[in-house]
């Protein structure tokens, strides 16, 4: 491929900046379903993303094909979101990026036949029925993808990267006198086929089957508002839906974004930091270098309680005469980048978790989530809770499940009252939409809240 | 060439040892623009293709798919994936579609012949977002999204199937983001859609409305927890039947996991719910003379006067559930038999709430048990007051539906789910 005439077509129009996304991508499922791993799953792709950027806006073409014509053709469709200006040219050589190794693959999962992965799924599908009578149905299933990444700029940036991406899931059925319960948990990772392991298909074959029995003693909570405890680990969905999205810098640069005009100021509390980091090992969220050649980072998004850094990608950070933040991320070359959480994370407070719950009169402790969503300029966000408890006198009672839980950005965040010392990152397959997926992670140490309202019966 | 492509993978397939073979080749060729109040923020045009495989081997079952449209590159993923399957255990029930289920009527072919240029694109797009612009002081932002598309899809099996369809869809996503009061910036959208271009005047009237939505949520309240009649605005209704729809789909009811299981004959709504499945209603994007099996459409009722009268069973799943194969998806879901728009619910509601929007929420498919946030407005005395948000509906399904007391007949034909505003009593509210 010709990189730089390639390059030098896109900004023919007068763009200010050009960049080349090359990618292969494997996809590989199999799948366990009434007992038997009788299905499975190949999916390969391949192509070219173009994007020509002139100030803010953006001119986006992809071509599945490899002729240097369709190529062409692509940059030049690319090229017309500019109509004027000086004509900018490709630097003469491309320089490669030296990339860290945050995701090495010890078994490559090409070495791994479908034969030798069934094995994992039987011993999950057994383990699960072994440990409770209840269970009737079991699903468990192995997803596997490689994608290789070349990338080009105008600048004459250059990288190679391969990114691997493991992630079993296992969804558990119980019936108990004629109701029905269902649960599911799962764990991803960065990584090669080390990633499966029998510890790890213990570990969800207990946790799976533990959740699903808990759901028939629990029930849908009173609804209102109430003080909540947020357990740690996955409560970091209130971080990715609260702070993470209203962070982005294109809901920023757009002023769309309730945290528009609050940068440098204090908006929680003192001893509060909140992170977005894609330097994790092996972490879901994790890159070598993001989708438009920026090297990821560990970005401190609040520092003490100031709000200290929007996530960035190379549009806004020009926009706001900045640097990058390595967020410019895209789920595959039929998408332009767009600025994009990685593992977004709060840091270790001084509490405990037991002193959180024992300072609650009444209020509510939520431990499992699946899924969010915010509006980026209400502030107004929302997750769903799959199980938890009521707080009562300090204390946890009845379990309950299936509420939403509704609150607003910046009031929430300016009414964090204590931060446990306990953070755990969860592992689960956190996929962030915005028009396009990317996989993410979150996690937190547990949390109070002082007042959000959570769904329930009246 | 991608239907010599079907053919070529169906034989090469069977001669490498495949018993059975279904191929699904997809073509899309699509372009978006979006003008950003005076800028054009975004141009993108994609022309893309895909095979999906389904392998039958020695009664076992695979899939693959790819976008290389190379002879040898095919040739390879068929080695691997029929040696890969080999190696799966045996599933019975895995099958074509039965020739008797065939569609063999003629191609559907519902695509725009006249072309549109990028400069008449450009033009509807900065027309709409100046339409308002100096209209109100609050107006941060006016977006306006257009996208065309058109999609092909031609299904091949070794039983003989062959179906094409051709299809051309034209969209216009307009936006507006307005100040409201402590800095926060409160948005809205609208949509209009079609088989044929979107006009101008059209364009200005959903840039007109947007911009109107938007105003009309600031400074919300929060009302207090209760139970409220409530109308549904027919643009989000279908969050609410999605759960159900979910619920009567073979591979939610073969696992056991759905909380309409065993209620084929049963009442799970009130007299006022029925639903038609009319996958030959024009104009909408779900117009489908076969489903992804092969399988001839039909209309269909879903649910009459709230009686459930269909499960959608693939042939897997209806094969599993020793039942007859329906057919595998839904295609165009009409609520029918109500009368008059969202306002004239409004009025006949006189006290409650509007809800214009859901905000997060699911629903657990094994037992019904719902809670989404919601905004809208709180009604009073007929007329639609205070602007409400933070607020969360819960209850269950089946409750739910049985409590639908109005339907309106004001559904917009701009998706595959054509339900009017509807207005259920006794609904729970959680808020202050």
């Amino acid at each position: 491929m010709d990189s730089r005439k390639l390059l030098n077509l896109a900004l023919s129009k007068g763009g200010d900046y050009a960049d080349l996304y090359v990618e292969k991508s494997f996809y590989n499922t199999i799948t366990l379903q009434d007992g038997e791993v009788n299905a499975a799953g190949v999916h390969q792709e391949g192509g070219l993303g173009i994007r020509v950027v002139k100030g803010q806006n953006t001119g986006y073409a992809f071509t599945e094909s490899a002729v240097p014509s369709d190529r062409e053709k692509t940059a030049l469709i690319a090229s017309h979101i500019a109509n004027n200006g000086a004509v900018v040219k490709t630097a003469d050589r491309f320089t490669t990026a030296q990339l860290p190794n945050r995701y090495p693959s010890l078994i490559p999962w090409e070495s791994m036949s479908v034969h030798d992965k069934m094995p994992f799924l039987y011993r999950l599908n057994e383990l699960i029925f072994e440990q409770d009578k209840r269970v009737s149905k079991v699903i468990a299933r192995l997803e596997n993808s490689t994608s290789s990444i070349d990338f080009y700029n105008s600048y004459g940036d250059h990288f190679s990267d391969i990114r691997p991406l493991a992630s079993l899931l296992v969804v558990c059925i119980m019936e108990q006198n004629g109701h029905r319960e269902t649960a599911s948990v799962s764990r991803s990772f960065r990584m090669g086929a080390e990633f499966l392991t029998h510890e790890l298909v213990s570990q969800l074959a207990k946790e799976v089957t533990e959740r699903t029995a808990f759901l028939f003693d629990a029930q849908q909570p009173k609804g209102g508002e109430m003080p909540v405890v947020m357990s740690a680990g996955s409560s970091g969905i209130l971080l990715h839906e609260a702070i993470g999205h209203a962070f982005e810098a294109d809901f920023i640069r757009k002023n769309e974004s309730v945290f528009s005009d609050k940068m440098g100021e204090k908006i929680c509390r003192n001893g509060i930091y909140v992170i977005d980091d894609g330097t994790l090992q092996g972490n879901r969220g994790s890159l070598n270098i993001d989708d438009e050649g920026v090297p990821a980072q560990k970005t401190y998004m609040v520092t003490d309680g100031i709000l200290t850094s929007f996530l960035h990608d190379r549009i806004s950070a020009r926009f706001f005469n900045t640097t990058p933040t390595g967020n410019g991320r895209r789920e595959s070359f039929r998408y332009a980048p767009l600025p994009r959480m990685r593992a977004t994370y709060m840091e270790n407070g001084k509490d405990t978790e037991e002193s959180l719950i024992a300072s609650i009169k009444k209020g509510l402790y939520v431990d499992t989530f699946s899924n969010g969503q915010v509006q980026i300029g209400a502030g107004d966000f929302t997750f769903f809770v799959k199980s938890g408890y009521l707080i009562e006198n300090g204390k946890l009672t009845q379990p309950i499940k299936d509420t939403n839980i509704i609150g607003n950005g910046p009031r929430t965040l300016s009414t964090i009252a204590g931060v446990a010392n306990n953070l755990l990152i969860d592992d689960g397959t956190w996929t962030c939409g915005k028009g396009q997926t990317c996989p993410v992670s979150c996690g937190m140490p547990s949390v109070l809240v002082e007042s959000l309202t959570v769904g329930g019966r009246i | 060439m991608l239907q010599k492509m079907t053919e070529y993978v169906l034989q090469s397939a069977l001669k490498k040892g495949a018993s059975h073979v279904r191929v699904t080749a997809v073509r899309d060729v699509s372009n978006e623009l979006t003008v950003l109040n005076h800028s054009l923020e975004k141009i993108q045009s994609a022309v893309e293709s895909v095979l999906h495989i389904h392998l039958f081997v020695d009664g076992r079952y695979g899939t693959c798919s790819t976008n290389t449209m190379q002879t040898g590159h095919l040739d390879n993923l068929l080695n691997q994936s029929i040696a890969s399957i080999k190696l799966l255990a045996p599933d019975p029930f895995r099958t074509l579609l039965p020739k008797e289920l065939q569609y063999k009527g003629v191609p559907l072919r519902d695509v725009f012949s006249g072309d549109v240029e990028t400069e008449e694109k450009k033009d509807l797009l900065f027309s709409s977002t100046a339409s308002i612009q100096n209209k109100n002081p609050a107006l941060i932002n006016a977006t306006a999204h257009y996208t065309d598309s058109i999609r092909w899809v031609h299904i091949a099996d070794s039983n003989g199937l062959h179906c094409t369809s051709e299809k051309s869809w034209f969209g216009l996503l307009t936006e507006c983001s307005v100040l409201g009061e402590n800095n926060t910036r409160p948005s809205d959208w609208n949509f209009i859609g079609g088989t044929n271009p979107i006009h101008i005047s059209a364009a200005h009237e959903s840039m007109r409305q947007t911009l109107d939505r938007a105003l009309n949520k600031r400074n919300p309240k929060k009302a207090r927890s209760g139970i409220y009649n409530v109308v549904v605005e027919n643009r989000v209704a279908s969050t609410l039947l999605a759960p159900v729809i979910d619920a009567i789909s073979g591979a939610q009811l073969q696992q056991k996991n759905s909380f309409l299981l065993n209620s084929l004959g049963q009442r799970i709504g009130s007299s006022v719910l029925t639903l038609i499945d009319d996958p030959h209603k024009t104009g909408v994007p779900a117009y489908s003379f076969f489903d992804y099996e092969g399988n001839a459409t039909k209309k269909r009722t879903v649910i009459e006067k709230g009686i459930l009268n269909l499960f959608y069973l693939n042939t897997y799943h209806a094969s599993k559930m020793q039942m007859p194969c329906t057919i595998a998806t839904p295609s165009t879901l009409l609520l029918t038999g109500g009368k008059g728009d969202v306002l004239s619910l409004t009025k006949q509601m006189q006290h409650g709430i509007i809800i214009t929007g859901f905000n997060g929420g699911n629903c657990n498919t094994a037992t019904g048990d719902f809670s989404y946030g919601i905004e809208g407005f709180l009604v009073e005395n007929g007329q639609i007051t205070t602007p409400i948000n933070e607020m969360v509906m819960t209850g269950n399904m089946i409750n739910l539906w049985n409590q639908l007391h109005i339907a309106g007949d004001d559904a917009q034909p701009i998706s595959s789910r054509l339900l009017p505003s509807l207005l259920f009593e006794s609904i729970e509210l959680a808020g202050l």
